[in-house]
């Protein structure tokens, strides 16, 4: 396995993001939006079949050839310089969904005492019953008016990897620091994302060509 | 002071090293719960009996107004005021009964206590880890006001003010004032402030936690202030009653006491209070106008007023009873804070269970039937209906409950089993069952303890230190 980094990450223009201080509500659809989009060449294709175009439904990629219909499953979180400040995960979004009555702020922090996960669960069920139906949790505009900041996932030292690595090396890292995406630097400039789709398809490609 | 200065510095920042992790910055509580000056004023004092073992070590430490008894080093230690009771120690021989194992017991157990800061601190009971039977280790830990340290080995940690550690190993865990944790053995752990824990893996786990605004005015602590609240308040209104025991040589206390109990000397005792048959008074107990009756006890730092204790009562280290009259076979557990008041007397009825670090303070009446199980803050009938059950309903828990702040999942019986067997043990070892010629415990071999006193560098650069002392039988 030859490659580097640089050659299978998603280059960050292409990378969707949203602005530091957007809402939950505008992540919601940011995320549903990027989720849809695949990531496309400039590489115009022969036919106007739709089908066969995948998903490039942005005007700047309509009638392109898509490179792969991995769809993307993270925002990426930029401030005012443009500098990429948190990650934005489905699970990000599920847990700021989260009630934050008192009820279920207690459940959270005992959690860290040695309680089974049946027992959290039926005490977390309980909280939901006694407390509101799902509707109106989901209806919340104290927590759909949530900044991203609030909730997101801030990049640590460990998110970062540096263009040039290898991939067997990258793979080594996202496995070893459970990470689903690795923000790939040019110097000090993020320049890309590497996705674990992208290197789990490369690595099982490699695999099968062994045989 | 210098060296007082330098060894003071040393364990800050030792225990500052093993609470990185949690962010936990020990030097701002520390500087402001005890001045240095203070240390130098006190003498520490140590017993001798023919029924305890007779060991000390002490090297660059500063031991002001401590006590020691049993086996105990102490080196490169700040101990102020605190007690190290190590008469519950493990003897050689002993067999020690872990899960299914029974461990021999290879030497005496000694109490090492190295680069520490214990502030009015009880040390008791023993080693409850099988992995180290013969040391109960105190390191790197700093603790703080009336924190007790119970059967506990401790590495790294930093106990808030009227904090329990009970038959845990705790290493690297902050427990924050008023916080209760008797789990086995725990490591990282940021337990909150008003959190009672106790837990048996595989059989049961209880936790409550108290509302930190309503603890706050019973005990309250910041990194810019030293300890505060009623707490601190009801121990300084009667301070100046213990100055006078400390200061007088040969005391008599004006106290009847059956000859099958004990009353230490470094106890207060105020008129008109009845000792029963087989009770404990332990050093740093307060009574006044109250009855103990046979087999009750009060242990270090236990506060009995205007009280009623029928008998077989255990009143476990720094628990405060006011204004209440306790049925008989009622355990008050650590720390507890149970305030009647003249006109509204607080009356718990006979076999209950008040969880340590409970807090009943009542302007009204309030009786507590037979046979509960009691935790939380009580203040009213209503706060009492959601934070006790009858023991014997609380048994039949197969699985789980929660009733407000109150989590449990396991098996109720054995939860009470355990609670009942250790009570049994309490009287046991105290020396409630004694009957005139066997079943001897704390309140018979207690009486023949005799005090000696140790004195620190009164000048120069080891001003507040004491010389390195090793005493031997």
């Amino acid at each position: 396995m030859n490659n580097i980094v640089k050659d299978s990450m998603v280059p960050i223009s292409e990378y969707p993001t949203i602005s530091e201080g957007a809402t939950l509500m505008e992540a919601v659809f940011a995320l549903e939006n990027a989720k849809t989009n695949t990531i496309c060449s400039n590489k115009s294709v022969e036919t106007t079949d739709d089908t066969k175009m995948g998903n490039c439904k942005t005007s700047a990629f309509k009638g392109k050839e898509p490179v792969d219909n991995n769809p993307h499953w993270i925002l990426l979180i930029v401030n005012s310089e443009g500098k990429v400040i948190g990650k934005l995960s489905q699970l990000n979004i599920l847990t700021a969904l989260e009630t934050k009555n008192e009820g279920m702020k207690n459940i959270e922090q005992i959690r860290k005492f040695g309680f089974s996960s049946k027992y959290i669960t039926r005490l977390r069920e309980d909280a939901y019953l006694k407390n509101t139906s799902i509707d109106k949790i989901y209806a919340d505009p104290e927590i759909m008016g949530m900044k991203v900041e609030d909730f997101m996932k801030e990049v640590a030292d460990n998110d970062f990897i540096d263009e040039n690595t290898s991939l067997a090396t990258a793979a080594y890292q996202m496995a070893s620091r459970k990470r689903l995406s690795m923000l790939v630097t040019r110097e000090e400039e993020v320049v890309g994302v590497l996705r674990l789709s992208d290197v789990f398809t490369l690595v099982i490609n490699n695999v099968k060509a062994q045989k | 002071m210098k060296e007082l200065e330098n060894l003071y510095d040393r364990i800050i920042q030792r225990v500052n090293i093993n609470l990185r992790e949690l962010e936990f910055e020990v030097n701002p509580y520390a500087q402001n719960a005890i001045p240095l000056g203070q240390m130098i004023k006190f003498y520490a004092f140590f017993g001798i009996s023919p029924h305890h073992p007779l060991s000390f070590q002490f090297k660059h430490s500063n031991l002001a107004g401590s006590y020691f008894l049993g086996h105990c080093n102490v080196i490169n230690s700040l101990l102020y005021k605190s007690d190290i009771r190590g008469d519950e120690l493990k003897k050689k021989g002993d067999l020690f009964q872990y899960q299914c194992f029974e461990i021999p017991v290879n030497r005496d157990e000694e109490i090492n206590i190295t680069d520490s800061l214990l502030i009015k601190t009880l040390v008791h009971n023993f080693s409850h880890d099988p992995e180290t039977l013969e040391e109960f280790f105190i390191k790197d830990t700093i603790s703080m006001n009336y924190a007790n340290i119970h059967g506990s080995p401790s590495d790294g940690c930093f106990l808030g003010p009227f904090a329990t550690a009970d038959l845990t190993t705790i290493r690297d865990c902050v427990i924050r004032r008023f916080a209760y944790v008797q789990a086995g053995e725990v490591s990282h752990l940021d337990i909150a402030a008003g959190t009672v824990w106790v837990r048996n893996p595989g059989e049961f786990n209880f936790i409550y936690q108290h509302p930190v605004d309503e603890l706050n005015d019973y005990i309250f602590i910041s990194p810019t202030a030293p300890p505060q609240g009623l707490f601190i308040d009801f121990v300084e209104d009667r301070k100046e009653a213990f100055q006078r025991v400390f200061d007088v040589v040969n005391i008599e206390h004006s106290t009847s006491v059956p000859t099958s109990a004990s009353l230490d000397r470094y106890a207060v005792v105020k008129p008109t209070t009845t000792i029963g048959e087989n009770v404990l008074v332990s050093q740093r107990a307060y009574l006044q106008n109250s009855y103990l009756g046979k087999g009750a006890n009060a242990q270090e730092n236990c506060y009995i007023i205007n009280s009623q204790l029928e008998g077989f009562n255990v009143t476990a280290h720094g628990a405060k009873i006011i204004e209440a009259d306790l049925g008989t076979n009622v355990f008050v557990g650590f720390n507890s804070f149970l305030r009647g008041c003249p006109d509204g007397r607080l009356t718990i009825g006979k076999d209950s269970i008040i969880m340590p670090h409970t807090i009943i303070d009542v302007k009204e009446s309030l009786t507590i039937p037979p046979g509960q199980l009691v935790w939380g803050m009580i203040k009213d009938d209503e706060d009492l209906a959601n934070h006790s059950i009858p023991i014997e309903k609380f048994s039949g828990i197969t699985s789980g409950i929660s009733m407000g702040n109150m989590y449990f999942e396991g098996n109720g019986a054995s939860f009470v089993t355990a609670f009942k067997d250790r009570i049994h043990h309490i009287l046991e070892a105290n020396g409630a069952f004694f009957n005139g010629s066997e079943k001897k415990g704390h309140a018979q071999k207690n009486q023949y303890i005799s005090f000696n006193t140790l004195q620190p560098y009164p000048e120069g650069h080891k001003k507040g230190l004491y010389p390195t002392i090793v005493i031997k039988p």
